[in-house]
């Protein structure tokens, strides 16, 4: 509820110093698991054997407090796979630990963490997906985002692009033909649910069983709209060319919280320090951003429990067209940004400035009333209340195995935010909150999204007034950069921010070039989507329609 | 008020003999046609243009405005496209049941305003059990949204039709409870009787209508009107983000515009029943009767509209509760009290 930060369980404190984590003293808790130790930028990395990833991972789950697996990311070296698991803490995410464990390059496989982690199951399904590596143990390793016929794994050196690829219809022809679940029960009721379907936010598809109105099993299917952004980004110059992508991850109005995402990586990968003006600047866009987002996310909520393009969706998108208007005088563009640099932004604010921050503070002035007026029709309204007080409802375990973050976390009561706890930008500097609710179900995250909205606000206006006073000789947008950026080979970093819908986390490794070898991306909306299941079994159809709604997922970003 | 039904006023109109039998069926049948061809042009004005201009005014927009004044030719451009569009009838569809659903959605609504007092003699018959024939007919169009929701051989149109069923089944007895209650007031089922009993003085220039004399009765009767014509909060059986589009989902071109103007009838047809029973039928200063009562139908209409535009659909089984367990038990004491006060007072 502040920015203080929650008070931490000392027991599970295993190497917590003052000055950051002790790796030696977690070393010493893991004792001869580790075969080797690396240095990545943003944490330690752990070298482990293929065949003990479960045994480490719950040790460092249960004693050494690491709740939060943040990532998986696979890739292909010349001599060996590896899996790196991102092991932060959700009371402090800047304690931060990776598992790396290596597989032979003839038979890449190793044990799955899913049986510790319950996100680990669709983060090591896409990297069976996308790298090749299989994982002993897993509870169903399917691909994920490619179709099941798809021949080869795109991001593994020895595949053959040219190769013809095959989707037979034949493969997805009838559902209900090999649907053992309803075969067994006859009182069940096989459903499609998208991927074309009004409810859907794009192109999901949630495989449903039906007992009567009610759900007796769902299973999401994603990667109908992925694109590849991951080697679209290793195939460009760190410079210049993978900035417009992250704007088409979540490429609902969140553009500019991407793209810090990938700055923020970049920047702390080549070692870029951004002048404070820019800083003031990016967090100002950031948060326009977020509240266009949230506003949107209101609104298509509001549509899932209202029924159709009702007043509710229409106010939302009034008040988010605001917001983007004026992020489109900032930037010139009303979605696709590509706003930020690395090292800073692409110009200053729109002249003239007074101008600006006029209409800046005209929309911040009336955007208490508008909420004002959201709470009577919506949060305020008893049949509202009744379709969303205590359904989907979330726990805060469920939110750490599942590896949730954003507002879906904070409904929950789990008290994590990117921008507090492990600072970027210059929030540390301006009086705000981080908003929780503890209901953890479908009200509470609409709350948190509506009062989210408000501290935005606040940081808007704090940045507002500091860009009003800056002098004007020392509006510096931009730092030295050279012109083509090579940073030396072979660092990690894994780094995030928080996005609209929770931690966007980006992976990079460098490998001396101006392209990166490897480029991860930890899509918040990828974990929030896995909680689906959990949230919906047993609830009806428009209660299940209702928590995809309230999860605020963007496809573009979930299958990126 | 008390006026011949139409037929007789147009026999006696054109001069022919009213106790030929042969010309009162041609005249009945041509009078069916008038009135037939009135709600379907109120109709055509709801569906693509008031519709759209009025949820307009609710979320702020502007709406059609292109073609013709205030867009009204939108509404021949929307027959036109509608009526040249492909129909795609889906594999497996039970047939005859997926084609007659339409027909009989769209016609059963129709059939209700047979025994409606318009005003200015407007009035196709007056048969004594006019009220239990409305809300006989209107009940029937239950059988065409089960024909549509399993002949379409469509999961979600299957949900739809059980929907559909459910609410009805739960919402026609209280509907039609609240309806008896007025019948206690007014003492017969005749349409023309029940308008005749509002037509004193309540308190000053008040009319005795019903609405005003037991105002809890109109509240639960708009209550389950929105329930049987499927407008938000009850429009579950529809529920587009839910179940696309319930048991329409399979429909389109012709078809789909029958159900549409089925549905648009019905909406008309219970605003009929309530200006009817509850708003004194066609009463009303300086205007002619038949104006007023458009004025009230469509001022239902509007509080359908208003309903959809502001408020979020409960859930089926929260439905079916407020149904079994709130409206039918508060229809019952209605109707309870109601027969107690008209048993003292008369």
């Amino acid at each position: 509820m502040s920015l203080e930060k929650p008070s931490r369980d000392t027991a599970l404190d295993v190497g917590v110093t003052e000055d950051g984590l002790d790796y030696d003293a977690l070393a010493d808790l893991l004792g001869g698991h580790i075969l080797d130790r690396e240095e990545h930028l943003n944490a330690e990395g752990f070298v482990i054997r293929p065949d003990e990833v479960q045994e480490v991972l719950s040790t460092l789950k249960e004693e050494a407090g690491f709740d939060h697996c943040a990532c998986v990311t696979a890739q292909e070296y010349d001599d060996r796979y590896e899996s790196i698991y991102h092991l932060r803490k959700y009371n402090d995410p800047t304690q931060e630990l990776s598992i790396v464990v290596p597989s032979p390059k003839d038979n890449p496989h190793n044990e799955s963490a899913a049986r510790v982690y319950d996100t680990a199951d669709w983060h090591e399904r896409e990297a069976y997906d996308l790298v090749g590596i299989d994982y002993d143990d897993h509870p169903d390793l399917r691909r994920i985002l490619l179709p099941e016929t798809w021949q080869g794994h795109p991001l593994s050196q020895d595949y053959n692009q040219d190769q013809p690829q095959i989707v037979s219809l034949r493969e997805h022809a009838n559902p209900l033909e090999d649907d053992k679940r309803s075969e067994d029960d006859p009182d069940t009721m096989f459903v499609n649910i998208g991927p074309h379907h009004p409810a859907t936010h794009g192109v999901l598809h949630v495989e449903t069983v039906l007992d009567g109105e009610q759900i007796a099993d769902l299973e999401p299917d994603i990667g109908y709209l992925h694109r590849c952004e991951e080697q679209m980004c290793q195939q460009g110059t760190y410079r210049h060319q993978i900035m417009p992508y992250p704007d088409r991850w979540d490429y609902i109005s969140a553009g500019i919280l991407n793209e810090w995402a990938y700055a923020r990586a970049a920047e702390d990968l080549a070692d870029i320090e951004v002048p404070e003006y820019a800083q003031v600047i990016r967090t100002m866009a950031a948060e326009m951003c977020r509240i266009a987002s949230h506003e949107l996310a209101l609104a298509t909520f509001a549509l899932d429990v209202f029924g159709d393009f009702t007043a509710v969706f229409q106010y939302g998108i009034r008040d988010r067209e605001i917001v983007q208007n004026l992020l489109e005088d900032l930037t010139g563009q009303r979605l696709m940004f590509n706003y930020l640099r690395l090292g800073g932004v692409a110009w200053d604010l729109p002249e003239p400035r007074e101008e600006y921050f006029e209409k800046i503070r005209d929309f911040l002035d009336d955007l208490p009333h508008k909420l004002e007026e959201i709470h009577d029709l919506v949060t305020g309204n008893e049949i509202f209340q009744m379709r969303c007080v205590d359904t989907g409802v979330l726990s805060p375990e469920q939110v750490k195995q599942y590896g949730a973050t954003g507002p879906v976390a904070r409904g929950s009561g789990v008290d994590y935010d990117i921008r507090r706890d492990d600072p970027y930008g210059y929030y540390d500097e301006l009086d705000w909150n981080v908003v929780t609710e503890q209901g953890g179900d479908n009200f509470s995250r609409v709350l948190v999204r509506l009062r989210e909205v408000e501290e935005s606000a606040r940081i808007i206006e704090q940045c507002v007034d500091l860009l009003e006073q800056w002098p004007e000789d020392d509006r510096e947008i931009q730092a030295n950069v050279p012109r083509t950026l090579r940073p030396d080979p072979d660092k990690e970093i894994y780094r995030s921010v928080e996005g609209a819908k929770g931690e966007l986390g980006i992976y990079i490794r460098s490998d001396g070039t101006d392209k990166p070898a490897r480029f991860k991306i930890r899509s918040p909306c990828f974990s929030n989507l896995q909680t689906l299941p959990e949230m919906s079994q047993g609830e009806y159809i428009p209660d299940m329609i209702a928590s995809l709604g309230s999860l605020d997922i963007v496809l573009g970003e979930v299958d990126r | 008020m008390q006026s011949a039904p139409l037929p007789e006023t147009l026999a006696n109109l054109l001069g022919l003999d009213p106790n030929s039998t042969a010309v009162m069926i041609v005249l009945s049948l041509v009078g069916a046609g008038l009135i037939g061809t009135l709600m379907m042009t109120n109709t055509a004005l709801a569906g693509p243009w008031a519709k759209r201009k009025i949820t307009a005014a609710f979320t702020d927009r502007i709406a059609v405005d292109r073609i013709g004044p205030y867009g009204l030719f939108i509404i021949v451009a929307d027959a036109v496209r509608l009526l040249s569009k492909e129909l795609i009838v889906p594999e497996g569809a039970d047939r005859p049941a997926w084609d007659l659903a339409p027909l009989i959605i769209a016609s059963t609504a129709l059939l209700g305003f047979a025994v409606i007092p318009m005003g200015n003699g407007i009035h196709l018959a007056d048969p004594e059990v006019g009220l239990a024939y409305v809300f006989a007919v209107a009940s029937t169009t239950s059988i065409g949204l089960v024909m549509a929701g399993y002949a379409s051989n469509n999961k979600y149109s299957f949900l739809g039709g059980l929907r559909a069923v459910a609410q009805n089944l739960a919402y026609e007895i209280p509907l039609i409870l609240t309806g008896a209650s007025v019948v206690i007031f007014a003492g017969s089922l005749q349409m023309s009787e029940i308008v005749a009993a509002q037509q004193q003085s309540l308190i000053g220039p008040l009319p005795s209508w019903y609405a005003f004399v037991n105002p809890f009765a109109f509240v639960l009767f708009m209550i389950a009107n929105l329930a049987e014509v499927g407008r938000n909060p009850f429009d579950i059986p529809e529920a587009p983000t839910e179940i696309v589009a319930g048991y329409q989902t399979e429909y389109s071109s012709v078809y789909f515009v029958l159900i549409y103007l089925g549905e648009f009838i019905h909406i008309f047809l219970g605003g009929a029943i309530i200006a009817t029973i509850f708003l004194g039928g066609p009463a009303g200063p300086v205007l002619p009767g038949i104006v007023w009562f458009l004025i009230k139908i469509w001022g239902v209409f509007l509080f359908t509209q208003w309903a959809r535009s502001a408020v979020p659909r409960v859930r089926i089984d929260q439905l079916i509760e407020i149904g079994w367990k709130g409206m039918l038990v508060l229809s019952l004491a209605n109707l309870l009290l109601t027969a107690v006060i008209v048993g003292v007072t008369v």
